[in-house]
């Protein structure tokens, strides 16, 4: 079920990124998507247990802290990289503030 | 050596930061970690066995360093080398260099590391650095052909992501070997990422637009080094998981026909390089065994071409047939055709050989049609009028573009020695009939005609909508083998 939600979290993201005209939104959806695949990284660390692996006595159901980790790496570059086209985005729309990517595209391809 | 090869990693990120502080020394200090890539590299060919690294213990950064990698690595360092040079003369802030070595070091990273966690993250700060380089000019345009880079490889990555993790529930572990009892989709997924962010077969369509409209530095260090960032994992792949082999020889094929398809019809002289660039990547994969040393040759060749390029009059194909080019630039871009077409003495023709004496046979004719369309999209710049340089149109080209050239174009020679057993009589007048057959065409047919291929396929929705498609197609292909 949960696992359920995560992907239909990836999907709508990504349906976003495809059927949304204007960057910005474009720009939110893939935050939603990206939100959908750190949920994922989480799920699968959750399988073997929900315990934070600090040891604890009488405890065995420890979190798995490998994909945690690795997903804290992602979630840090996914929003430098958000905030980088989020600054484009704002450049861009001084000269097309409608920021409709159809209308960005023609006027910038030869 | 290990010592060695840590410090090599990091050298281009501090000394990136250095640059900020010195800004003064910023062409001297970014040349030096290009060449020392160039001797790390040479070092590696010398030592001839891999160097492996595991860092941390369990779940820590995994290092491979072999042969192979040292010919994706040295030709990252003649290429920064190159454009570090070409630009020494231009008013470039400190900030476009700092931006090359940073730029140099995660595509080093990128090649050396064999986990996938490693993998996207050299990746993607070599998405920001290049976001960075193209932007440079800070223009609308190369505002958005950079946002529309970065936004299409990261979208990609998020799909690697999500196979990496299937991976790692699969096997527990993130390294390439865990692929080996991964489920289908995850192959599919991490294919997918590597695939866009190479710019292999219909993924690889963003990569025209960005080629052509960067400056012809950026150009060059994105068709020279940084799409083969997303290759050598896909060429390693192959290697090291015998069941996907075919997968990958067949992607070369497409992506070799996509290409020239697309380049013999093209009339702007840097979209003709980009798509040859696609085309070139289908050679690389078509023969993994030996993508290391045709990775070179394109290298050296594409930085070579693009850098005189940019210094032409115009890029209309057509019109350069009117105006007359000074003679030593058109030397260069001569010689530099003549080497992508596979003409003997330069380091294209061993490598053209290699890859076609590693061919599996239903490859032959889709690689041959492929080397033929390469001949006929070059006799395209080959037959450009020129004249001596003080009556031409063309710009004065300052002494940093002329060491760039000389530096690239004596690699091409020098790197043909690398592989002297292909001068036998067979494979040499096969080339040659090849590049006559290809010109005769050019004159025949193709000078005259003017098809203009729609860009449809090239719009951001359509390569956002493209990738589910192809994730659709990758998942029955693996499943299928």
């Amino acid at each position: 079920m949960l696992e359920a939600c995560v992907f239909a979290t990836v999907l709508l993201g990504f349906f976003g990124i495809v059927l949304k005209r204007s960057l910005l939104m474009k720009i939110v959806s893939m935050d939603v998507m990206s939100t959908g695949v750190i949920a994922y990284y989480v799920v699968i660390a959750a399988r073997s247990g929900l315990v934070t692996p600090i040891q604890v006595e009488g405890q065995t159901r420890y979190a798995d802290p490998v994909p945690q980790a690795v997903i804290l790496t992602a979630i840090v570059i996914g929003f430098s990289i958000q905030a980088l086209m989020l600054v484009g985005s704002m450049k861009l729309s001084r000269d097309y503030p409608t920021l409709e990517t159809d209308v960005i595209e023609k006027g910038n391809t030869p | 050596m290990n010592m060695l090869t840590i410090a090599w990693i990091a050298l281009p990120f501090f000394i990136g930061f250095v640059i900020y502080l010195i800004p003064q020394l910023d062409r001297l200090l970014a040349l030096s970690v290009a060449l020392a890539s160039v001797g790390y590299a040479l070092l590696v060919f010398r030592q001839g066995q891999p160097i492996e690294l595991e860092l941390l213990d369990n779940f820590g950064v995994t290092l491979l360093v072999d042969p192979l990698t040292a010919y994706f690595i040295l030709t990252n360092a003649l290429v920064t080398a190159a454009v570090i040079c070409a630009c020494w003369q231009s008013p470039k802030t400190p900030f476009f260099y700092a931006q090359t070595i940073i730029l140099h070091g995660s595509v080093n990273a990128a090649f050396a590391c064999i986990d996938f966690i490693s993998l996207y993250v050299a990746l993607e700060v070599l998405s920001i650095a290049a976001f960075l380089l193209i932007a440079y000019p800070r223009s609308d345009r190369s505002i958005w052909v950079g946002l529309r880079y970065l936004f299409v490889s990261n979208v990609a990555m998020l799909f690697y992501l999500v196979g990496a993790v299937l991976v790692y529930q699969a096997s527990h572990t993130f390294g390439f070997i865990g692929l080996r009892e991964a489920p289908p989709e995850a192959y599919a997924l991490i294919f997918l990422g590597l695939l866009v962010k190479g710019g292999i077969f219909i993924s690889g369509l963003w990569l025209p637009l960005t080629h052509s409209e960067s400056e012809a530095p950026v150009s060059a260090m994105m068709s020279g080094f940084v799409v083969k960032a997303g290759v050598l994992p896909l060429v390693r792949g192959a290697l090291v998981i015998g069941e996907i082999d075919p997968i990958i020889r067949a992607f070369g094929v497409g992506t070799a026909l996509l290409g020239v398809g697309y380049a013999v019809f093209e009339k702007d002289a840097k979209r003709m390089l980009a798509f040859h660039t696609v085309s070139q990547l289908g050679f690389i994969l078509a023969a993994p065994e030996v993508g290391g040393f045709y990775a070179l040759s394109h290298g050296l060749v594409k930085a070579a071409l693009f850098l005189s390029v940019g210094q032409l009059p115009t890029r209309n194909l057509k019109e350069l047939q009117q105006i007359a080019i000074a003679t030593p630039l058109w030397i260069a871009l001569v010689v530099a055709s003549f080497s992508i077409s596979g003409f003997p003495m330069l380091a294209g023709f061993g490598a053209k050989v290699l890859t076609m004496a590693n061919l599996v046979p239903w490859q032959v004719i889709g690689m041959n049609i492929a080397a033929f369309g390469t001949a006929i999209s070059f006799a395209k710049l080959i037959f450009i009028p020129h004249q001596s340089a003080a009556t031409a149109a063309s710009k004065p080209l300052n002494r940093g573009f002329w060491v760039a050239i000389a530096m690239l174009i004596g690699g091409l020679l020098v790197t043909n020695l690398f592989y002297i057993e292909a001068y036998t009589w067979a494979n040499v007048i096969k080339p040659l009939a090849t590049i006559a057959l290809g010109w005769l065409a050019y004159f025949l047919i193709f000078k005259r005609l003017t098809v203009k291929i729609p860009r449809m396929f090239e719009r951001l929705d359509h390569l956002m909508g493209m990738m589910s498609l192809m994730l659709v197609f990758l998942f029955w292909a693996v499943f299928a083998t």
